[in-house]
C-alpha cells in the first residue's frame, strides 16, 4: 500500500504537474461562482482564496465569497447558502468531512463543485500541491538534517480527517523507514485548527518538560507550519532551540522569515503556491464551462526550502521580498 | 400600579422592551433588499436545518433561566450547555466509529452529560457559587474533556441513524425539524403544563415566596441544570447529524449563539422575561441573521463582532426594560 503511494507520487509530480495556464479563450461572463474557503486568518487560506476570487473576475465572471472564519462546521454550512444562491459552480478551499454532504446537495441541485486541497468524490476537479512529493522531500530534509539519527515528536490532528493530511504525513513516515536510527515518539501530538501557534506553543512546552535536554532532537507538523511558529517560541522560551530541530510545511512568508534568522531551530519547509493553486481552480472552472474534460487532479508545484540560506532564496523566488 | 404610569412612559417602555425585535425585524428587511433570493423556502429550510442544535441547547438554557431568575450573573445561566453537547457528540462519534453499538454509544454520552448537569447543579444548587461562574468554568472543563475524548481530531460519522437525522424527510419536511419540534413541544408541555413546571418557574419568581409555600427552589433549579444537560446530549445528535462527524471548535459559536438567541427571546415575552417559545424564536431568528449577512457577503469577522454588539444590545434593553417596570 505505502508502494502505491510512493508511485503515485512519482506518476503524479512527473505527468500532471499543471503550470498557470494562459488560455486566452476562457471567460467567466455571465457567471457566479460561489467561493467558500474556510478561512483567511492564515496565508495559505488567504492567497488560495484570493487568487481564485480575483481570477473569476478577470474572467468576467461575479464571485458570491463564504468564509467559514476557520470553523469547518461554518465553512460546510456556508455551502448550503452558495446552493440557496444559485450560483452558477462552486470553488471549495479546504474542509474536512463535514462538506461532503453539502458537495452531494450541490451536485443534485446541478451546480458543479471544484476543490482547492481537498479530493473529493463529487468534486469534478481538485487543484492541490504536489502532495506526493512535499510528504517525501521533508522526511528527506528532516532525516539529512537529524544525519540519520533521534527522536522526533509530530504534530499529526489531520491525518485521518484531511486526505492531503494523510498523504503528506505518510510519505514522511515512509521515508523514516529507511532511517532506523531515527523514532517517531508516540503519542503523536494534535495540534489545534483554530489557534494553532498558540496551542502548538503551550503542547511544546509540556513535551519539552517531558523530554529533557537530550532525550528529543526534532519536531515536525505533518501538514502546515502554522503551529511551527509555536514551537519555535516554546523551543526559543526554554533555550532548547540548539538541541531540537523544526520542521514542517507551507512556507509562508511568515514562517520563511523564522526560518531565515541566524542560528533559527526551523529548518526545513516544503513551499506551497497558494495564490497559483487558487488561480487555477477557476481557471478550471472556466475550461469546465468551455466544455474541455479536465483530470480530476491538478498538481501545482512546490520548492523544498532548505536550511536559512533556501528560505532566503524561495522568498525571493515567490516574490514576497528580499530576506537579504 | 400600572395605573399610575404615564401614558408617554409607558410606551417608552414598551418601544424598550421590543426594541431588540424591532432592530432584528429591520436588519431582515433590509438582508431581504440586499440579497436577492434570500427571501425563499429554501432558505427557510436552511435557517430551520441549521439552527436545530442551536434551538435545543437554547431550551435548555431558558429551562435554567426559568428555574433560577433572570439575573444574568446571579440568577440562571447555563453556559456549560455547548460544551456538553459537543462532549456527547464526541462520545458518540469515537463509540461508532470504533463499531462499539448504537446504544452502548447513547448510554456513555447521556451518562456523560447527566454528570456534566450533576456537578452544575452541586456547585450551584447545594455550594452555592454563582451560576455564571460555575458554568463558565464547566464550559472550559468539559470542553477539555472532549478533547481528550477525541484527542482533538475530526471523527467521521455514517452511523444509518445518524444519516437518517441528516437526511430523511417526512411529508416533505426535514426529519430533524420535526424531531426537534417534538422535542420543543414537550419541553413547554412539562415546563406550562404540569405541576412540576410551574414550581420550576415560582423558584425563578421568587426564591422567598416559592420556599413561603413549601417549594424547594434549590432543588428545581437541580433538576433545571439536569434538564439543561439533557438538551446538551440531546442536541449532540444534531450536530454530529449536521457535520457528518464530529468536528473540533464547534461549541464557541453555539455558546454565542446560544446566549444572543435566549436574551434576545425575551423581547418576545409581554413581561420581556426568557421564556421557551421566545428561546426558540430568537434561535431561529439568530440563524436567519446569520445566513443573510453571508448571502449579502458580509465578512465573518464582522458577523462576529455584529452578533457580540447584538448580545450588548438585547441584553442593555433587557436591563433597561426591567428598570422600567421596577
Amino acid at each position: 500500500m505505502k508502494n502505491a503511494y510512493v508511485l503515485a507520487g512519482v506518476v503524479a509530480s512527473v505527468a500532471f504537474a499543471t503550470p498557470a495556464l494562459a488560455d486566452d479563450h476562457l471567460t467567466l461572463e455571465g457567471r457566479t461562482i460561489g467561493v467558500a474557503v474556510v478561512g483567511t486568518q492564515h496565508f495559505w487560506d488567504r492567497e488560495a482564496f484570493n487568487g481564485a476570487v480575483d481570477t473569476v473576475e478577470a474572467l468576467g465572471g461575479t464571485v458570491r465569497a463564504v468564509d467559514g472564519g476557520r470553523d469547518n462546521q461554518v465553512h460546510a454550512d456556508n455551502h448550503d447558502i452558495l446552493r440557496a444562491a444559485g450560483v452558477d459552480a462552486v470553488i471549495s478551499i479546504l474542509g474536512d468531512g463535514a462538506v461532503e454532504p453539502k458537495f452531494e446537495a450541490l451536485r443534485a441541485a446541478d451546480i458543479p463543485v471544484f476543490t482547492v486541497d481537498h479530493p473529493s468524490p463529487h468534486s469534478i476537479n481538485n487543484t492541490t500541491s504536489d502532495n506526493y512529493y512535499m510528504g517525501t522531500t521533508i522526511g528527506r530534509l528532516m532525516a539529512d538534517a537529524l544525519e540519520g539519527e533521534g527522536k522526533v515528536a509530530v504534530f499529526n490532528a489531520f491525518e485521518n480527517a484531511l486526505r492531503i493530511c494523510a498523504i503528506r504525513t505518510q510519505l514522511w513516515k515512509y521515508v523514516l523507514q529507511d532511517y532506523p536510527g531515527i523514532e517517531i515518539l508516540e503519542p503523536e501530538l494534535a495540534e489545534e485548527f483554530a489557534n494553532a501557534p498558540e496551542d502548538a506553543r503551550r503542547q511544546t512546552l509540556d513535551l519539552l518538560s517531558q523530554y529533557p535536554e537530550g532525550e528529543l532532537d526534532a519536531i515536525h507538523v505533518g501538514c502546515w507550519d502554522q503551529p511551527a511558529i509555536g514551537v519555535v517560541q516554546a523551543l526559543e522560551e526554554t533555550g532548547r532551540d540548539d538541541d531540537v530541530i523544526v520542521t514542517a510545511l507551507d512556507a509562508g512568508p511568515d514562517t520563511l522569515e523564522i526560518m531565515a534568522e541566524e542560528g533559527s531551530p526551523f529548518v526545513a519547509n516544503v513551499a506551497q503556491q497558494p495564490r497559483l493553486i487558487g488561480t487555477i481552480s477557476a481557471q478550471n472552472v472556466a475550461r469546465h464551462f468551455a466544455g474541455e474534460t479536465l483530470l480530476s487532479q491538478t498538481y501545482v508545484d512546490v520548492m523544498p526550502v532548505d536550511g536559512r540560506d533556501g528560505a532566503i532564496e524561495t522568498y525571493g523566488e515567490l516574490g514576497y521580498g528580499s530576506l537579504e | 400600579m400600572s395605573a399610575t404610569i404615564p401614558p408617554r412612559r409607558r410606551a417608552l417602555e414598551q418601544l424598550v422592551g421590543f426594541a431588540p425585535v424591532l432592530i432584528f425585524a429591520g436588519m431582515l428587511v433590509h438582508i431581504g433588499i440586499q440579497a436577492p433570493g434570500f427571501v425563499s423556502l429554501l432558505t427557510l429550510g436552511l435557517v430551520l436545518e441549521q439552527s436545530l442544535p442551536v434551538v435545543l441547547v437554547c431550551i435548555g438554557m431558558s429551562i435554567v433561566v426559568m428555574a433560577g431568575g433572570e439575573d444574568v450573573v446571579a440568577g440562571g445561566i447555563d453556559l456549560s450547555i455547548p460544551a456538553t453537547t459537543v462532549l456527547a457528540a464526541g462520545i458518540l462519534a469515537q463509540w461508532l466509529a470504533a463499531d462499539g453499538g448504537f446504544v452502548m454509544a447513547c448510554l456513555l454520552a447521556l451518562g456523560a452529560a447527566l454528570l456534566v448537569g450533576a456537578t452544575n447543579a452541586a456547585l450551584v444548587a447545594w455550594i452555592g457559587l454563582t451560576p455564571l461562574l460555575a458554568s463558565l468554568a464547566m464550559f472550559g472543563a468539559v470542553v477539555g474533556v472532549n478533547n481528550m475524548v477525541t484527542a482533538s481530531r475530526r471523527i467521521n460519522v455514517d452511523h444509518p441513524i445518524i444519516l437518517w437525522l441528516r437526511d430523511a424527510e417526512i411529508a416533505g419536511i426535514a426529519v430533524g425539524i420535526l424531531c426537534v419540534a417534538a422535542f420543543g413541544l414537550a419541553a413547554y408541555h412539562l415546563l406550562h403544563r404540569t405541576r412540576f413546571g410551574l414550581h420550576l418557574q415560582a423558584g425563578g419568581g421568587s426564591v422567598e415566596a416559592a420556599e413561603m409555600v413549601g417549594l424547594s427552589a434549590r432543588r428545581h433549579l437541580a433538576i433545571a441544570f439536569l434538564l439543561a444537560a439533557l438538551t446538551g446530549f440531546i442536541a449532540g445528535f444534531f450536530v454530529l447529524a449536521r457535520g457528518s462527524g464530529s468536528s473540533p471548535g464547534v461549541e464557541d459559536n453555539l455558546m454565542l449563539e446560544m446566549v444572543l438567541a435566549t436574551y434576545l427571546g425575551a423581547a418576545f415575552s409581554p413581561r420581556r422575561v426568557v421564556t421557551l417559545w421566545g428561546a426558540v424564536l430568537g434561535a431561529l431568528l439568530v440563524g436567519a441573521i446569520t445566513i443573510g449577512f453571508k448571502s449579502m457577503g458580509v465578512n465573518v469577522f464582522w458577523l462576529g463582532l455584529i452578533k457580540g454588539a447584538l448580545i450588548l444590545t438585547v441584553v442593555a434593553f433587557a436591563a433597561l426594560a426591567k428598570r422600567g417596570r421596577a
